[in-house]
């Protein structure tokens, strides 16, 4: 899967409008339902997801298959972008916990919303973070899709700094551990 | 600052979690640590492989139409075509799936209903078939018991006893025999004939065995067959194995004979 993708980018970087097509259609279905998640709003995702494949295409020179995969290279990326976004809205509207509260919300009850959006909430529910301890999965979860650096997380969940910097380190670990399976 | 400091920083830089100043100090270490960029790289994949668990999903096709304007350099010092307008397009677009895909759900349902109506009729009318036959057994039985009644009203009538021989030792038979109006034979225990093979019961007088028709076994290994009336007195009744369409004159084993 690496190795096509690799080539795409590769082409990419070489002007190939054609590989960019084909790198879209690869990858946009997978990080969507991520940006979706984070931004929790459509507009706002449609706009995240432009960005971020505007910027695989204007970057594609500098990518090194040495320093990760493709998928980790536009993950890494969506992530960032989508982040981005929810917390200049947040700094925008000032309003920090009610939107993140709803960001982390998993809420597989909640009826509404389509199929992209309960999909990116079952992440949560089944996806591989399941398989940690709740406590490393629940910083490792404020972090990755609240945006949250790790001193807000401490003051959140009101645990030592130190407490949660080892959630951390520890939640990582076993994560590196499952998917290496 | 020992090591273990910057393997937690690896794993909030990984998660974008370190506060401002901590992630200058990390990124400083890191440009010269091959263990924390090979941790950094790790984490990296194990949270995009993270991600792409869910379930993909299609984004709005407005998105890449907008991407390859850009790319093809129309669109590039244009600004940017509002995503809202876009997003309502696509909300429409959707709708319009929507309905269409709710018709072609509705023909599925309705095909696969009707798939499900066929195989109820076609389990109806395989039962039906079953018990006609059933009710046409029965009725054959029910006009034979009737048959075996009426012969034993008559003074006349006599029962005549049938024992197994040769290939069925253990086969028992009975003989409602009335001279004037024919008789019945019960026989029971009697193994089914083998294929393209039938019972023929032989009426026999003066050592001459006269046919008396053929007959088939139930699954069960009983059957009651109708006896012509004779043309007098019989010594002896015997049932043989024979070719399913009988023979004029006796040529396979005796399976039941009275006894005299």
């Amino acid at each position: 899967m690496g190795n096509v993708g690799e080539e795409l980018i590769r082409r990419m970087a070489a002007g190939d409008s054609e590989a960019f097509a084909r790198f879209y259609d690869r990858y946009s279905p997978l990080v969507y339902p991520l940006i979706l998640r984070i931004v929790r709003d459509r507009p706002d995702a449609a706009d995240v997801l432009q960005d971020v494949f505007w910027e695989t295409w204007r970057s594609a020179g500098t990518y090194d298959a040495g320093r990760g995969t493709p998928e980790a290279w536009i993950v890494t990326r969506a992530r960032a972008r989508a982040i981005d976004r929810i917390r200049s809205v947040r700094r925008r509207s000032e309003t920090f916990v009610a939107p993140l509260d709803e960001a982390l919300a998993a809420a597989p009850s909640d009826p509404g919303g389509d199929a992209a959006e309960r999909a990116a909430d079952r992440s949560v529910v089944t996806g591989a973070l399941d398989r940690l301890p709740g406590p490393q999965r629940e910083v490792l979860e404020l972090a990755y899709y609240g945006g949250l650096t790790q001193t807000e997380i401490a003051e959140r969940i009101k645990q030592p700094l130190g407490t949660v910097k080892t959630r951390t380190r520890l939640g990582l670990e076993r994560l590196r551990e499952i998917m290496k399976r | 600052m020992s090591h273990e400091t910057f393997d937690e920083q690896a794993a909030a830089y990984a998660l974008d979690a370190l506060d401002a100043g901590e992630r200058a100090a990390f990124e400083a270490h890191l440009s010269g640590c091959a263990r924390c960029e090979s941790t950094l790289r790790a984490s990296r994949e194990a949270l995009a492989a993270v991600v792409l668990e869910v379930p993909a999903a299609v984004p709005p096709p407005e998105v890449r139409a907008e991407l390859m304007r850009r790319v093809g350099g129309r669109a590039d010092t244009r600004s940017r075509t509002d995503t809202r307008r876009l997003w309502l397009r696509w909300a429409m677009a959707t709708a319009a799936a929507m309905v269409v895909g709710g018709f072609l759900t509705g023909m599925f349902v309705a095909a696969r209903y009707e798939a499900e109506l066929g195989r109820v009729a076609r389990e109806t009318s395989r039962l039906r078939e079953d018990l006609n036959r059933h009710e046409a057994a029965l009725q054959t039985r029910v006009t034979a018991y009737q048959a075996v009644v009426e012969l034993l009203r008559d003074p006349a009538t006599r029962v005549i006893a049938m024992k197994g021989a040769g290939p069925s030792p253990t086969a028992e038979g009975r003989v409602v025999w009335n001279e004037t109006s024919g008789g019945q034979v019960l026989v029971a225990k009697l193994p089914p004939a083998p294929e393209g093979k039938a019972y023929e019961m032989w009426t026999i007088a003066g050592g001459q065995p006269t046919p008396a028709g053929v007959f088939q076994v139930d699954a069960s290994g009983q059957a009651i067959h109708r006896l012509p009336p004779g043309s007098g007195r019989v010594d002896v009744f015997a049932i043989t194995l024979e070719p399913a369409a009988g023979v004029p004159a006796p040529t396979g084993p005796i399976v039941l004979a009275s006894t005299k």
